[in-house]
């Protein structure tokens, strides 16, 4: 029985100049999971994939159960979606947008809507046509996030939003976690904000998925290991090493599965075992396997 | 002034700390249980519940608890939630984790100077002189 | 036809409604204009033809390319409908509004020839043919924008279309059938008539009909 809430399963998209290829996901109830990658790796490709919008050349997508695309009107019935470049329909106010959500979801939550509103400092009579992206962004996560839906999509959703609104807009999403049947897939840039509220994370560069791991094992198994090697020295041979940076007797070593057993192996001239960020993690990752592919 | 009073609403993750999340959100626990705030017996926020108010993911509060039971500070009774322990003396077992913790941390920095065990019980000693002395 | 369906229709008749007002003002006061006199009914005749193609032009380039030019399509398409289910709003929403304006405008013309002596019943047949005609039009157009994906093709399309009411004129008025009656006292429906309706009446099924197959099939929409 398939209860995940997305399911990708080796997914391939071909374009013109780029191709987005066995692309494999699974996305939890109860989950957040952070889509990161460079600009162009694919991840409003996938998003799209995921929501029907463009269909899959190879695999199979399922969404809430939902064959993907065909079964598309049923899947969104109680999925929300928004996207950094997505705009409302001109010439309608906010408020007839909230109102249009309204009369198609029955399960819109007014007056969480209206808390929204005044937490993200919208004003529901102001024309879709003048809102800055922030606030285009904002609004748009309102409509989403009111229908109050079982999975959430979201590509880029911080963009444009200051400090205090992406507080407010994390928190929202955080919040939507509290009922462990609901989930959320959220691509992002901001590395920072990805690390803090993932549950787990996927890599994605140049259409292939990287990586994908629960957020706290990519953050226990990377490490960069500083060393000083006396001249003369040299190390022994070392497993799971993706990264060695010499300068002259220092030696700067970056392992993807870190171990005390691995220190072990390397022996007296460690100085420190430093932890990686997330966006370190990322470089490191994406560099490691570019290296790998032969580009 | 904006006044909040609530069972976590001081627990806070510094972005700037080099410390996992995860082991930022267990000292706070510990802080509090060892000073009484957080008595034996009371209970703990649910795991979402705490991962909302604190705007971390779910993944890291409940990698927090699972350690904190492993070391016995807290009991999760499965379907009712999690319960600080009621353990005597629960207060000293926790000064005495911190202990051996400095000692271990001080260990590290001795080495990384190059101090010999001698130098190294000369700075301790010191230190035991000077209580108050924070450095 | 299921609630999110019903929902955008209603949204595409609210969102042009300023075009679909304007037009049938525009198009019922031609027709009124057109009754003062000889000078004043071509002036009308020409605001009445302009009117009817103006809406036209300005719904199909709202109505479709503006949409997807301004990302509003992500937030349509991310309700629960599938893309056969948009293509069937959009028709039927377009359509609707495009209908308001015409039939307002159709039946004060047919009103004028019918009702008015200074104009003579001979014209009616010309003028059920020019109505259909713009009608097929206005299908076509918008057949062809909801196929065209990029922006320059839409505008050809409605430009192309868009010549082919002058063309219209030129071709079907000078047929003998057509002409010789256009100014008699009372309408002939002969066998010219009819043939250029059937075919214009085809033009318009067509052109409806061919998004529900094509447009509406198509897997990748953005």
């Amino acid at each position: 029985m398939n209860d995940k809430h997305l399911s990708m399963h080796r997914v391939r998209k071909n374009y013109r100049f780029f191709t987005l290829d066995d692309v494999s996901l699974e996305l939890e109830p109860g989950q957040i999971m952070g889509f990161v990658g460079p600009n162009g790796a694919g991840k409003s490709t996938t998003l799209r994939l995921a929501m029907g919008m463009v269909a899959p050349d190879a695999g199979e997508i399922r969404v809430l159960g939902c064959a993907m695309p065909a079964d598309q009107a049923a899947a969104k019935r109680d999925v929300g979606f928004v996207s950094a470049e997505m705009r409302l329909l001109p010439h309608a106010t906010i408020e007839w947008h909230m109102n249009f959500m309204k009369a198609i979801y029955p399960e819109w939550d007014g007056g969480y809507a209206a808390t929204l509103v005044k937490r993200f400092n919208l004003r529901p009579e102001q024309n879709a046509r003048s809102l800055s992206l922030g606030e285009h962004v904002k609004a748009s996560l309102l409509l989403a996030l009111a229908r109050r839906p079982r999975l959430l999509i979201l590509d880029e959703p911080t963009t444009g939003l200051d400090p205090v609104a992406r507080h407010d807009v994390l928190s929202e999403l955080l919040d939507v976690l509290r009922d462990e049947r609901r989930s959320i897939l959220f691509s992002s840039h901001n590395t920072v904000d990805v690390e803090r509220i993932s549950d787990s994370i996927t890599f994605i560069d140049r259409g292939r998925i990287v990586d994908s791991n629960n957020k706290e094992d990519f953050l226990d198994r990377w490490r960069r290991i500083h060393l000083q090697l006396p001249p003369g020295s040299s190390l022994p041979e070392l497993p799971n090493i993706v990264g060695r940076v010499t300068d002259g007797q220092f030696v700067t070593l970056t392992t993807n599965r870190f171990s005390e057993g691995l220190r072990a192996l390397i022996g007296p001239h460690v100085r420190e075992v430093q932890r990686m960020t997330l966006e370190e993690i990322f470089v490191a990752n994406v560099m490691h396997h570019r290296e790998a592919r032969g580009q | 002034m904006l006044c909040i009073h609530s069972m976590y609403s001081g627990i806070n993750i510094s972005q700037t700390d080099a410390r996992p999340m995860y082991l930022q959100i267990m000292e706070q626990i510990r802080a509090r249980i060892a000073a009484g705030d957080w008595p034996a017996g009371k209970e703990l926020p649910s795991i979402r519940a705490l991962a909302a108010a604190l705007n971390v993911s779910v993944i890291t509060i409940k990698r927090a608890y699972l350690d904190l039971e492993t070391e016995g500070v807290i009991v999760t009774r499965h379907g009712k939630g999690s319960f600080v322990a009621e353990v005597n003396g629960l207060a000293g077992e926790l000064t005495e984790a911190k202990l051996e913790e400095h000692l271990a941390e001080a260990a590290a920095l001795g080495r990384q100077l190059g101090l010999t065990e001698d130098e190294l019980a000369v700075r301790l000693r010191r230190a035991l002189k000077n209580p108050d002395k924070k450095s | 036809m299921n609630l999110v369906i019903r929902k955008l229709i209603a949204k595409e008749l609210y969102v042009n409604r300023w075009f679909v007002a304007g037009g049938t003002f525009s198009g019922a006061a031609s027709v009124l204009i057109a009754m003062l006199g000889k000078t004043a009914f071509n002036i009308g005749a020409l605001t009445w033809l302009t009117t009817i193609i103006a809406t036209g032009v300005m719904l199909a380039l709202y109505g479709i390319m503006n949409e997807r030019k301004e990302h509003a399509l992500q937030f349509v398409l991310s309700l629960p409908l599938s893309i056969a289910g948009y293509v069937r709003a959009k028709m039927f929403g377009l359509a609707a509004s495009f209908l308001i304006m015409w039939s307002v405008s159709c039946a004060a013309a047919l009103l004028l020839v019918f009702a008015h002596d200074g104009v003579p019943d001979g014209l009616a047949p010309y003028l059920v043919l020019l109505c259909v005609f713009m009608l097929a039009n206005f299908a076509v157009v918008l057949c062809g924008a909801l196929q065209a994906l990029t922006e320059a093709l839409t505008s050809a399309v409605i430009i192309v279309t868009n010549m082919g009411v002058s063309i219209f004129m030129f071709t079907v008025g000078p047929l003998p059938g057509i002409s010789a009656h256009m100014w008699g006292p009372a309408p002939v429906w002969n066998s010219t008539f009819w043939t250029v309706l059937g075919c214009e009446l085809a033009v318009l099924v067509i052109a409806f009909a061919l998004p529900f197959f094509l447009a509406a099939r198509r897997r990748d929409f953005v």
